[in-house]
């Protein structure tokens, strides 16, 4: 049972991302290997918080989704005003380099150990301490997240966003500012991935830089990609699919060895295959 | 006396060694029909391109309404009451035709994020009055039975149509319409040329590029004659299609 | 004197790294795609020479047959991937994503097959040592310096000179009109993807017979090379050349003042730099 609870929660978490994820790949159309970048940034901002007594889990939580909406917008906003390809080497950049912080600077990330024993959440007064408690947390997290996703997708600003993937130019002429939209875009993404970082560290009362890797970036792309661009559905269909790929594996005789790898092989694979037959995904509109 | 309507001065325009534009200046009337005609590569688009603030002249100016446009971006531009269209039509497929007008409307609620989020009914109150904007504006250019229609499946002459009906949508008073008429059917051709009379005496002012000689001849109030990127002469329709020096440029000779 | 030494260390990195610039430079002026698949046929050409050694095969023949090895699966990724999702038309970032399932494929066949641990090559004589003065180079980076500066050199003069690299450069600069011409741009493509890595099979293993292989280990490189692409211009191969140099001496010019960990925000650094200054890069291509 707690088995089942730990999926569901971190499926949740993972929608989260799949919708930070989405607004930027499927629905603004930027390409990104960064967001598990922001994640990482709103998990340590929590976990920090809550270690060290500096405030409770909500406010924390608001502020590393301040701090990572600041982010997103800084490492967006000097590419979106060149070229789209000088955006996936920032992304790329910041990947890397995020890496390299949460690794590197063992005083406040823990380093390669990572930080145990962050405590359990509080929110307004109760402690929520057994699974199924974490659980209804994540779902309500997942919950506002997905209403959030649904208000901006039905408003004229989803339209907007729409309008943009497909003809910036054409945009401009229609006298609306394309910037403003995608920077925009990249805040909210930044306050998805942020807040579902800071989800994730009092979830497991662990984090170390390997939930926050290139390879995690990666696997929110094939989230999205697997899922579909650009729908709810979509966002929500590929965390869980893709969550439940090791607990498949693991059913079959791999040596515990090459696992990762075979993981991470698999979702390569993937990647390729619903580019080449079905770039709109599962349940998702063409990418 | 007044500031000209939209006055372009000296505009200089080179990409690499070819020079797109050469000294070329010429003044629009308000409330008119202006045609820009002129042998392929004249460089009539490029003109819309620098008015429009998507390219940027390497010398001259360009005013609208005693206004320097001159560094502004296209948003801006459109602002100030200066919309164009697209020869490739530029519609967004994926959206349907209510959509590609709204889209142009301007001063939208709920079209940055915090209004989507945390006034989702105020959004959706005033964009259900923009929706009637928008099918009156589809209503206009005989577009509203398909207002529901992905672009994709509308055919070209309706897709024409709607374009005109974005441009139209921004509120501009100044439309820049590129080859609005090719590729049009005998009827649709017809339909088309008495919406851009109707837009006239709505008090539009409106630029044409236009390749058919009948099409400039039955809407053109003036016709701007454009000759490897400078203004070659201005008249009526009359004028500019009877002076065989002109016909000589730009049929090459070809009749 | 140590900053001496890492001046000298940084032009012979520099060297490696300038021709996986020129290499990407080349792929990315040509097709336009941003071939992140590229850090895989670089790593793989290095694990492959690794193979071709154990087996006994003279370092000069497995650094051959690794380089057409890359070549052929350059070649591959180009026809057969990127020619499919062209004629379905997909867009710019679909091909991104497909190239970067690639690269996340060709990793993991690598983790899988040599495990993710570092590898050496078992070549005692790659890291024997010459003292030049005051400086001491290993016999890699002495191979490395004459072996990348000829590549540089022979790629100046192939795309300059030759019938086949004016042709490349025509197409990467009008695919339209070139297919008028009957260029046949696709053909091009595939034969510069295949030039392109098997340029980058050399430093592909050049570098590891320094610091070892890893499977996840080509991704900085091609970051870093890319960025001396854009900041010394696309589609100057000089260009490109000399800021990956100026790079590669400039990181390691830095661990004067801080730790190695911190070479990629030096890095990133540069080309934020760039960005902010002179997006167009050092050396307006052509």
């Amino acid at each position: 049972m707690d088995f089942l609870y730990s999926y569901i929660a971190l499926a949740e978490i993972y929608v989260l991302l799949g919708l930070s994820t989405n607004l930027l790949v499927g629905i603004a159309g930027i390409f990104t290997v960064s967001q598990a970048a922001v994640f990482g940034v709103g998990a340590y901002i929590v976990a920090y918080c809550l270690m060290h007594d500096v405030m409770g889990f909500v406010p924390a939580l608001l502020v590393a989704a301040a701090i990572c909406v600041v982010l997103n917008v800084l490492v967006t906003l000097p590419s979106l005003r060149v070229s789209g390809d000088y955006f996936v080497v920032t992304s790329f950049g910041i990947q890397l380099l995020a890496t390299a912080v949460f690794v590197n600077w063992t005083a406040g990330t823990g380093g390669a150990n990572g930080l145990p024993g962050i405590p359990s959440p509080d929110v307004f007064g109760y402690q929520l301490e057994s699974s199924h408690q974490l659980v209804l947390l994540t779902t309500v997290g997942s919950a506002l997240g997905c209403l959030a996703f649904w208000l901006i997708m039905r408003a004229p600003f989803g339209r907007l966003l729409r309008a943009i993937r497909e003809d910036e130019l054409a945009v401009a002429a229609a006298g609306k500012g394309v910037l403003r939209a995608k920077v925009s875009a990249a805040a909210l993404a930044g306050a998805f991935a942020g807040s579902a970082g800071g989800i994730y560290a009092t979830f497991l009362s662990f984090v170390d830089p390997s939930s926050f890797d290139l390879d995690a970036s990666i696997l929110l792309l094939t989230m999205v990609v697997v899922g579909g661009a650009r729908t709810l559905a979509g966002s929500v269909i590929g965390p869980f699919l893709l969550l439940a790929l090791p607990q498949v594996l693991s059913l079959i005789d791999i040596p515990t060895s090459i696992a990762a790898s075979a993981r991470q092989l698999i979702y390569g694979v993937l990647l390729i295959a619903f580019m080449l037959f079905r770039p709109q995904g599962l349940a998702g509109e063409k990418l | 006396m007044s500031a000209p309507y939209l006055q372009a001065a000296g505009l200089e325009v080179a990409f690499g060694g070819l020079r797109a534009l050469r000294d070329c200046s010429f003044v629009v009337d308000q409330g008119r029909i202006t045609c820009l005609v002129g042998p392929n590569g004249a460089g009539k688009t490029t003109i819309f391109n620098a008015i429009t603030g998507f390219l940027k002249p390497q010398q001259g100016s360009v005013s609208f309404k005693g206004r320097i446009l001159d560094g502004m971006k296209p948003q801006a531009i459109v602002h100030a009451g200066i919309a164009r269209s697209f020869q490739n039509l530029r519609l967004f497929q994926d959206l349907t035709a209510l959509d590609n007008v709204l889209v142009a409307l301007p001063d939208m609620a709920g079209e940055e994020p915090l209004g989507a989020l945390f006034r989702p009914l105020h959004a959706h109150r005033a964009t259900g009055r923009r929706r009637v904007d928008a099918l009156e504006i589809l209503e206009h250019v005989g577009l509203v039975e398909k207002s529901r229609e992905f672009v994709r499946n509308l055919s070209y002459g309706e897709q024409k149509l709607l374009t005109i009906a974005r441009l139209l949508a921004t509120g501009a008073e100044l439309l820049l319409l590129d080859e609005p008429a090719s590729g049009l059917s005998h009827g649709a051709l017809e339909a088309l040329m008495a919406l851009l009379r109707r837009l006239q005496t709505e008090g539009k002012t409106l630029l044409v590029v236009e390749h058919n000689t009948r099409v400039v001849q039955k809407i053109a109030d003036d016709v701007l004659f454009l000759h490897q990127g400078h203004l070659m002469a201005r008249g009526t329709p009359e004028q500019i299609i009877s002076d065989p020096a002109l016909a000589e440029i730009y049929f090459g000779g070809a009749i | 004197m140590l900053a001496l030494q890492l001046l000298v260390n940084g032009l012979v990195t520099g060297c490696a790294l300038g021709v996986v610039a020129i290499s990407f430079g080349l792929i990315y002026a040509t097709t336009k795609l941003f071939h992140v698949a590229h850090a895989g046929v670089y790593t793989l050409s290095g694990y492959l020479a690794w193979s071709l050694v154990g087996h006994g095969v003279p370092a000069i023949g497995a650094m051959v047959v690794a380089m057409a090895a890359a070549a052929l699966l350059g070649g591959l990724i180009q026809g057969v991937l990127y020619a499919e999702l062209e004629r379905r038309r997909a867009t710019h970032l679909v091909v991104l994503i497909a190239s970067l399932g690639t690269l996340a494929v060709m990793q993991n066949i690598i983790a899988a097959v040599y495990t993710p641990n570092i590898l050496q090559f078992p070549l005692p004589w790659s890291s024997r040592m010459v003292s030049l003065g005051a400086v001491r180079l290993t016999w890699t980076q002495i191979l490395t310096v004459v072996l990348c500066l000829s590549a540089f050199a022979g790629i100046m003069w192939f795309s300059h000179r030759t019938i086949l690299g004016k042709q490349i450069r025509a197409v990467a600069s009008n695919p339209f009109l070139a297919e008028i011409t009957r260029l046949r741009p696709q053909r091009i493509y595939v034969t510069v993807v295949a030039i392109g890595s098997a340029v980058v099979a050399l430093p592909g293993i050049l570098v590891p017979l320094d610091l070892g292989l890893q499977p996840y280990s080509g991704i900085t490189p091609l970051l870093t090379a890319t960025i001396a692409m854009i900041a010394g211009g696309i589609g100057s191969i000089g260009g490109s050349f000399l800021v990956a140099v100026g790079i590669a001496v400039l990181q390691n010019m830095s661990l004067l003042i801080m730790p190695g960990e911190w070479s990629i925000g030096v890095t990133f650094g540069i080309f934020i730099i760039f960005m902010l200054f002179r997006p167009t890069g050092l050396f307006k291509g052509r």
